[in-house]
């Protein structure tokens, strides 16, 4: 009955029991999975985010049910699974995205380096610029392309004058893949980009505040191939630095870029692992259904 | 934080006008719309050849001039009200227990009422007892005298014999204004008690007299044209049918294209007006506060601008204007009480 | 064969549509002539509107003076103060020596009547400035009388009878004569934009009533603004979802269609009765016509918050800003131009407002420019409504021309409106 749980967050004792409980117990008997256990290897040596029975609510209707998964260091995590199943919300649950939700709630334990960011001592300002946030659909500042890498770290006071900035917003621009191509328009606005480099753009910003994990909600679904094979050769790119956490659909997305692939399914992590292994070889019936697409 | 500063800023221009309420160094005078467009002209006169500041004039009429007079002594309440009647006992009484006692009534001339129709038509000769025949709601029946019936007349022919066939149809002010008031008092009451059997009620119930007397027909016959005399011009130019009841001020400036009726036999001209043969004609007065005499810059100024001949006079700007002088005697007689600030016996 | 059948039937299908179809073209083609009608009658109306007010007081920018050889004798200024010398005494002599002939007191004073009393107030002007004119004799253009501008403009019949005319016919000789010795012109009436209000229709102006406009819309903006804008943004960004908000919603939608002579009430017992405001002053006016732009300002706040994509929001929330900068840095400016057209509608009603102004004592008759939000002035339409109302003819022209005055401001208004929504609705 109980889902698996290897480890309970010490700062959460009462949260995990008690009133939640009586609450995912009503929520149980609506949902028709329920109690799934989640398969391959959700839990990675040394990482950088630790989820444990994370579940979510909008109002009375539990949109994630006991999810516990690591982040590891520089990797890629793909997730995959059918509309709807939560991935995104998941994923706007790392970086406590899902605060602008007003019926939104989450229960667990998410912690980023050992911090609970769920703690109400936590500041969601800081903890959004160590955890990035890359859009589905490409959301540049309608501001000049220079102000849009450089708004992060002017209003986190990341320099101290202009030259640093300027360093800032080049080098993020660099790593971005963007620089060549803007560098000489730096203060024409974003929006008056193709979407490909906009995205690219958002991407830049969301590096220029150094985060160390950046979430990208399928980053290239409003991209033509062509941009997202840059997009992605980027991601491959940044991994050396930040653990990235990407929600794709594409399942060749997913092999290509990722290290692990996560399948949620209605709400449950249904498998974690090795992408080679998931795509190859699943193990659960579902994700295999997925994968073979005779569902989603 | 922007939004901050500019509410602090919103809250200082508060602050700042606090302290301007303080004095007045301008005079503030209400009232009557009647006697609005002649004290308006003293009022411009007194402030471009005094170079003091022009008095400011809000036509309020003649009842809402003295509910803000009354309302108190200070800087905040006017410190004179024009009226087209005399002030009534019940403002009186408001007033002083506002502490408003010592008032000066000073009457400034006479305003003639008209009923006038367009040019293109033939002038009418009325009495008042047609008038009222033909305005009010309820009328003695022609059979039996002694019975009251519902207005039954259409047309002035109906109401008269040597009137022309033409429908009934008057613009006249509204309730409240000071021209209706005394229309009613000086043509409806007076036409009313020309039937004996109405006469004789004003004795035994005075109530009911003034329901069948005051009480003006609502059955189109007569149309409330609002407070601006210029709009009934305009249409009694468009409708040679219809008369239209207003101030003299407005004939005398529109003689051209429309004419007074002539009423008893006396037409509405200024020197009938002012022998007083006219017989609807009304006396025009201002009230003033004695306490703000000496605190208003510029009131002893004002007050003797308006008694002076070349403004009240007989050939003065306000007759131009169209306002009926007083005769030599009571011009004496207000002209003191300007002079010596002689206020009036609080009944 | 059975296709060779069936394919002329489509074609003709198509070459002739069928009755349903023609029903439905016949419908929309109707509901297009209908639109166009509509369209067509209100501009119709429009144009007739412009038209009669334009026709009707062009004249007003106009304005006929009559040249007055006016002698400042020197014994004329024996009193104390130069405003006591007798200047109307001084225009009645310049026109008695311009008409010798005339020697009956009536006829002198026909005669002065031709001249504007505001000559005499001209000739003060002039000493008062330059008193060395004393002694001398001065050519002086002084405004004409009312009822000579009248007939000038045509707007008087020379035709009518002597008794239905306001000028006799000895005026019009003496008229005659002074336009053929070029002593009696039309020229730019430039008073008319720098004088505020006067009896006499000659002398009245406009700046009084438009510089009461400019001072009340000045409060009426920096309390609306800021306020409507505050509480615009509280309220679609910072405020929780429930009764009291939604409650707060629907009073604010009510009071946007509460009859502004409401707010004039409200106006009048708090900010005069209460606070002991003056009346009849740009300040009080301001506030008053603040509470009646508020809503407007917020509704229209709120709206093109509303309109601001959310993806702005989360790229801003996304890089870590906080609510307040996400709202001040990216949301706001965003909702800017909506809220900015919104402002400068609700100012434009505020600019042609009447009704709540009554109640506080702004309809009266006020000569003096205002100087200050604490001094007594008039508004714009205030203005028309007591010219509107005045019995001289003559008022009739400076009514037209200061509703076109009042309909410039309000089209330059709103035209800056769609201007500001047409320049900033397309930036993403
Ligand atoms: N703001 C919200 N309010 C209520 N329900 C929501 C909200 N956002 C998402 N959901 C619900 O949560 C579930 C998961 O949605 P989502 O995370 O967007 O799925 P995915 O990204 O996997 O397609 C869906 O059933 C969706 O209807
Ligand atoms: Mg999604």
């Amino acid at each position: 009955m109980e889902l698996t749980s290897n480890q309970t967050h010490p700062a959460f004792p009462t949260l995990l029991s008690g009133a939640v409980h009586q609450e995912s117990e009503q929520t149980r008997s609506q949902a028709y999975t329920t109690g799934r256990k989640t398969v391959g290897t959700p839990f990675v040596d040394k990482p950088r985010m630790t989820c444990r029975d994370v579940e979510v609510y909008y109002g009375e209707k539990c949109a994630i049910n006991k999810i516990s998964i690591d982040v590891g260091c520089n990797e890629v995590l793909a997730m995959i699974g059918p509309s709807g199943c939560g991935k995104s919300t998941f994923l706007r649950c790392l970086n406590r995205m899902n605060d602008t939700v007003p019926s939104c709630r989450v229960v667990g334990s998410i912690c980023l380096d050992e911090t609970d960011i769920y703690h109400p001592s936590v500041d969601v300002v800081p903890l959004r610029a160590q955890v990035g946030m890359v859009f589905q659909k490409p959301n540049p500042f309608p501001k000049s392309i220079y102000d849009n890498v450089a708004y992060g770290p002017r209003i986190h006071g990341l320099t101290k004058n202009k030259v640093e900035l300027d360093e800032i917003v080049e080098t993020s621009l660099i790593k971005a893949g963007l620089w060549e191509e803007v560098k000489d328009r730096l203060l024409e606005p974003g929006t008056g980009l193709s979407g490909g480099q906009q995205q690219r753009l958002c991407i830049a910003r969301a590096i220029a505040v150094s985060p160390e994990v950046i979430l990208m909600d399928e980053p290239c679904s409003a991209l033509d191939p062509i941009a997202t094979a840059r997009v992605e050769e980027l991601i491959a790119e940044l991994r050396t630095q930040f653990s990235i956490v990407i929600v794709t659909h594409a399942m060749q997305q997913a092999a290509r870029v990722s290290q692990r692939t996560a399948y949620f399914h209605l709400g449950d992590l249904i498998e974690v692992g090795a992408t080679d292994k998931i795509f190859t070889n699943p193990k659960h019936r579902l994700t295999e259904d997925y994968i073979t697409g005779r569902f989603g | 934080m922007k939004v901050t500063s500019i509410l602090a800023a919103g809250a200082l221009t508060l602050a700042i006008t606090a302290p301007a309420m303080a004095a007045r160094d301008y005079i503030s005078i209400v009232g009557s719309s009647t006697v609005y467009p002649f004290a308006t002209v003293v009022a411009e006169q007194f402030g471009k050849t005094t170079g003091s500041k022009t008095p400011k004039i809000e036509s309020t009429g003649s009842g809402g001039g003295f509910k803000l007079f009354c309302g108190g002594v200070g800087v905040n309440f006017p410190d004179i009200t024009n009226a087209s009647r005399a002030i009534k006992p019940s403002e009186m009484k408001t007033c002083a227990e506002n502490g408003v006692k010592d008032i000066i009534e000073v009457k400034i001339g006479y305003d003639g009422i008209v009923l006038a129709n367009a040019k293109s038509a033939a002038p009418l000769q009325l009495t008042r007892k047609d008038i009222f025949l033909a305005l009010a709601k309820d009328v003695p029946d022609p059979a039996n005298p002694e019975k009251i019936i519902a207005n039954p007349y259409k047309t002035w022919k109906e109401v008269n014999s040597s009137l022309p066939a033409t429908k009934i149809e008057v613009l006249g002010p509204p309730p409240t204004s000071g021209t209706r008031d005394a229309f009613v008092e000086l043509v409806m009451d007076a036409g009313c008690e020309t039937f004996p059997s109405i006469k004789a009620m004003k004795k035994s119930d005075e109530k009911a007299f003034k329901a069948v007397c005051q009480t003006v027909r609502e059955d189109g016959g007569y149309v409330e044209a609002g407070e601006n005399d210029n709009l009934i011009v305009q249409k009694l130019q468009a409708n040679p049918d219809a008369v239209g009841i207003f101030g003299f001020s407005f004939l005398d400036q529109n003689t051209d294209v429309i004419q007074g009726s002539i009423i008893e036999g006396e037409k509405p001209t200024f020197e009938e007006i002012a022998k007083g043969t006219y017989p609807v004609s009304r006396p025009l007065f201002f009230y003033v506060k004695k306490a703000h005499v000496d605190v208003i810059p510029g009131m002893k100024g004002y007050l003797a601008e308006f008694a002076s001949e070349k403004a009240w006079g007989q050939d003065g700007y306000l007759a131009d204007k169209g306002m009926i002088p007083m005769p030599q005697d009571e011009r004496k007689k207000y002209g003191e009480v300007i002079s010596s600030l002689k206020t009036m016996e609080m009944k | 064969m059975h296709t060779t059948m069936e394919t002329p039937a489509t074609t003709t299908n198509l070459l002739h549509p069928s009755k349903r179809l023609r029903q439905r073209y016949r419908a929309e083609r109707w509901f297009k002539r209908l639109g166009l009608l509509a369209i067509v009658l209100s501009l119709a109306f429009i144009a007739f509107l412009f038209f009669s007010i334009f026709s009707d007081g062009y004249t007003a920018f106009k304005q006929s003076y009559i040249a007055l050889d006016v002698n400042f004798a020197a014994e004329e200024f024996t009193q104390a103060k130069l405003a006591h010398a007798n200047f109307p005494g001084l225009v009645k002599k310049a026109m008695h020596s311009m008409f010798p002939e005339v020697d009956s007191r009536r006829g002198k004073k026909e005669l002065e009547s031709l001249v504007s009393p505001s000559a005499a107030y001209k000739l003060q002007d002039m000493v008062e400035e330059d008193p060395k004119i004393i002694g001398t004799t001065q050519k002086v253009w002084v405004l004409a009388g009312d009822d000579v501008d009248m007939l000038l403009k045509g707007k008087i019949d020379r035709k009518e009878k002597q008794s239905n005319r306001r000028l006799k016919d000895n005026q019009l000789a003496w008229i005659d004569r002074l336009i053929s010795d070029k002593k009696l012109e039309q020229k730019f009436n430039w008073n008319f934009f720098t004088a505020g209000d006067s009896r006499e229709p000659e002398l009245a102006g406009i700046w009084g009533a438009v510089k009461g406009s400019f001072l009340t819309l000045l409060i009426t903006l920096t309390l609306s603004f800021p306020i409507g804008v505050a509480s615009a943004v509280y309220l679609e960004e910072f405020a929780p979802e429930n009764k009291w908000t939604d409650l707060i919603e629907i009073n604010i939608n009510n009071l946007a269609a509460v009859p502004s002579i409401i707010f004039g009430l409200l106006g009048l017992a708090i900010f005069i009765n209460f606070w002991g405001l003056p009346r009849s002053t740009p300040i009080v006016g301001g506030l008053v016509l603040s509470l009646m732009t508020l809503p407007t300002i917020i509704i229209a706040g709120r709206a093109s918050l509303k309109s601001v994509p959310p993806s702005i929001r989360e790229a801003a929330l996304g890089v870590g800003a906080s609510k307040m900068q996400t709202v001040i840095h990216h949301v706001l400016p965003l909702a800017m131009p909506g809220m900015l057209t919104g402002t400068i509608i609700g100012m434009a009603q505020a600019l042609g407002e009447t009704a709540p102004l009554l109640m506080i004592g702004m309809v009266a008759f006020i000569v003096d420019i205002p100087g200050s939000i604490t001094d007594p002035a008039a508004v714009l339409p205030v203005q028309i409504y007591l010219w509107a109302d005045s019995p001289e003819r003559a008022f009739t022209e400076k009514t037209s021309a200061a509703i076109m005055i009042l309909l410039t401001f309000l089209v330059f208004m709103n035209s800056l409106a769609v201007y500001l929504r047409k320049k900033f609705e397309t930036k993403w």
